[in-house]
């Protein structure tokens, strides 16, 4: 990953700040007082040049705080600010490229006059427009689409169609709430490697998402949020030697096999080759595997049975319940 | 590009909404009702009724009512449907601001309805001459901003304007009918509501005659711009998205 240092937390306490929520809450109360904590006392400072994961289960309140974020909803407690402004009052100076999960945009309209209109609502020039319609039509391969109403498309071209208009701008800041939903597996990994190429050092992405596997590629870190609370903010590099509290690897032997159980008592057969081992660090990990090697064991591939990031989500979220 | 430029640039797509979405519908149950209204009594009365008729104040009412229902089609959602349909969120991630977009979606709704109730009043016109175009579109602009604007801060107040709207309006009705005249005081509460009661007077008298009270004329429009005004204020410092 060509991202920021993802373990240094002096980088991000003294790195450019872009989006700060500070100590924000929100509560939403119903007509006959019923009420319920969405978000709660939620702090997190967001830095320029960096992808941020927020990973929660349903109804942890990641939605909610990218609605705050983007001054949709108002904070009950605390605030959130971009560059030092109040959320909105950025918003409606510079905007934002957003992507909500929910794609709604007017069903009668047709893709490449909804992308027409956006862009004239986000500042386009008129003789830009065109150029910029084109461009974001051909990087999300909409061209046999543009014709069609909102109504006739798909939903991986919906999703596409949202996250077209969320690229019209040369933004400084990407939001995108479930970006990957509904795409198939060549437009979602088209999507990483739109995001990467979006990577610069005066940008800044959040990617709200419940797959971890997603955020584990792109973020440089992720916060992981259940109940309206933060529960951490996980790097999502490997650069951590730090014991690892037992991670499970799935390593697969070429050739060698009688020579597992020599580096690794405790291993388990998988079948087919693969071995079950668990370690304490990565430090720990790559010993092994050196001494696996050097005995004339061929390894073919060495998998965590779960991402860093799935262990301490897993970890983050059960920790809550 | 400034913001308020583009913003500006943008009303074309808002009156083209308005065109399709709105205008439409307008002017097919105007030309439905005008027919209705009209192909009777000029089949009793010619086409040579003068005012003294006695017809001719239903005439007044009903080109009133036209433009009540009019102006209720016009404003339907304005605000809400976008809340309730979740299209603010790509709208105001743009730099965009939402008093200003409403604003702006609140006046092109002003030249449409006006717009709308020319071509029918012109067509009223020619049908019959004593129905004066100039004193129609006045009254149409009138109702506009005095309904209009109480249906714009319900639309910014409510998801569930045009309902809301209406229990308003009749309400009022109602409640004044019933205790306006008793001189205690739920009659000055009810001054209060919205004054629905001097509508068919300003309709008698402004599209019959093209004059109307000062006094009736600044209640109305002071009655809708102040909650058009409220509705810019809850856009402000409310939430887009409750």
């Amino acid at each position: 990953m060509a991202g920021l240092p993802a373990t240094d937390d002096a980088y991000y306490r003294t790195a450019a700040l872009v989006i700060e929520f500070r100590n924000v809450g929100k509560i939403y109360k119903s007509l006959l007082g019923n009420s319920v904590k969405a978000v709660e006392e939620f702090s997190l400072t967001v830095v320029d040049g960096e992808i941020l994961g927020i990973a929660g289960p349903n109804g942890a309140g990641k939605t909610t705080l990218i609605a705050m974020m983007l001054g949709y909803l108002r904070p009950t407690a605390g605030a959130v600010e971009i560059n030092g402004l109040p959320a909105r009052q950025y918003v409606e100076r510079n905007g934002i490229g957003y992507l909500s999960e929910l794609i709604a945009i007017n069903p009668k309209w047709r893709a490449e006059t909804a992308l027409v209109r956006f862009a004239t609502l986000a500042g386009i020039s008129r003789s830009e427009i065109r150029q910029r319609v084109g461009y974001v039509i051909d990087l999300l391969g909409l061209d046999e689409h543009r014709d069609k109403k909102v109504k006739a498309l798909s939903k991986g071209n919906l999703q596409r169609l949202g996250l077209a208009q969320a690229l019209l701008r040369d933004e400084q800041i990407l939001v995108l709430d479930e970006p990957t939903h509904g795409l198939d597996p060549v437009w979602t990994q088209r999507f990483r490697d739109i995001v990467e190429e979006l990577r610069r050092p005066d940008r800044t992405i959040l990617i709200a998402s419940h797959n971890l596997d997603e955020l584990q590629r792109l973020a440089d870190r992720v916060a992981i949020i259940d109940r309206g609370r933060l529960q951490r903010v996980v790097s999502t590099g490997y650069e951590n030697t730090a014991p690892l509290a037992g991670t499970r690897f799935r390593v697969t032997l070429a050739s060698g096999h009688e020579l597992i159980r020599a580096v690794f008592p405790q291993a388990e057969d998988a079948g087919r080759g693969e071995y079950d081992v668990t370690v304490r660090s990565i430090k720990d990990l790559n010993t092994a595997l050196a001494d696996l090697i050097s005995r004339g064991a061929l390894i073919a591939s060495v998998v965590p049975e779960r991402s860093m990031l799935e262990q301490q989500f897993r970890e983050a979220v059960g920790e809550s319940q | 590009m400034s913001r308020v430029s583009s913003l500006a640039r943008y009303s074309l797509w808002q009156f083209r909404d308005f065109v399709f979405e709105r205008a439409v519908a307008i002017l097919i149950i105007s030309f439905l009702w005008g027919y209705a209204l009209i192909a009777p009594l000029r089949g009793a009365m010619g086409s040579q009724m003068s005012r003294a008729s006695p017809i001719w104040p239903l005439m007044l009412q009903g080109a009133s009512t036209l433009v009540s229902l009019s102006v209720l089609i016009a404003l339907n959602g304005i605000i809400s449907s976008d809340r309730k349909l979740g299209y603010y969120r790509f709208l105001f991630s743009k730099p965009v601001n939402p008093v200003l977009y409403y604003a702006q979606a609140f006046f092109v709704g002003l030249i449409g309805v006006v717009l709308s109730m020319l071509v029918l009043s012109s067509l009223m016109h020619t049908i019959l001459p004593i129905f004066s175009i100039v004193n129609f579109l006045l009254y149409t602009a009138l109702i506009y901003i005095a309904m209009g604007g109480i249906g714009f801060f319900v639309s910014a107040a409510t998801r569930f304007d045009w309902v809301s709207l209406a229990v308003v309006w009749l309400g009022s009705r109602i409640l004044r009918g019933l205790y306006g005249p008793k001189g205690d005081w739920r009659s000055k509460a009810v001054e209060l509501l919205p004054p629905v009661h001097k509508l068919d007077e300003v309709a008698n008298s402004l599209i019959g005659t093209g004059t109307a009270h000062a006094t009736d004329v600044l209640w109305l429009l002071g009655y809708g711009a102040l909650f058009f005004v409220l509705g810019l204020a809850l856009l402000r410092w409310g939430s887009l998205a409750d």
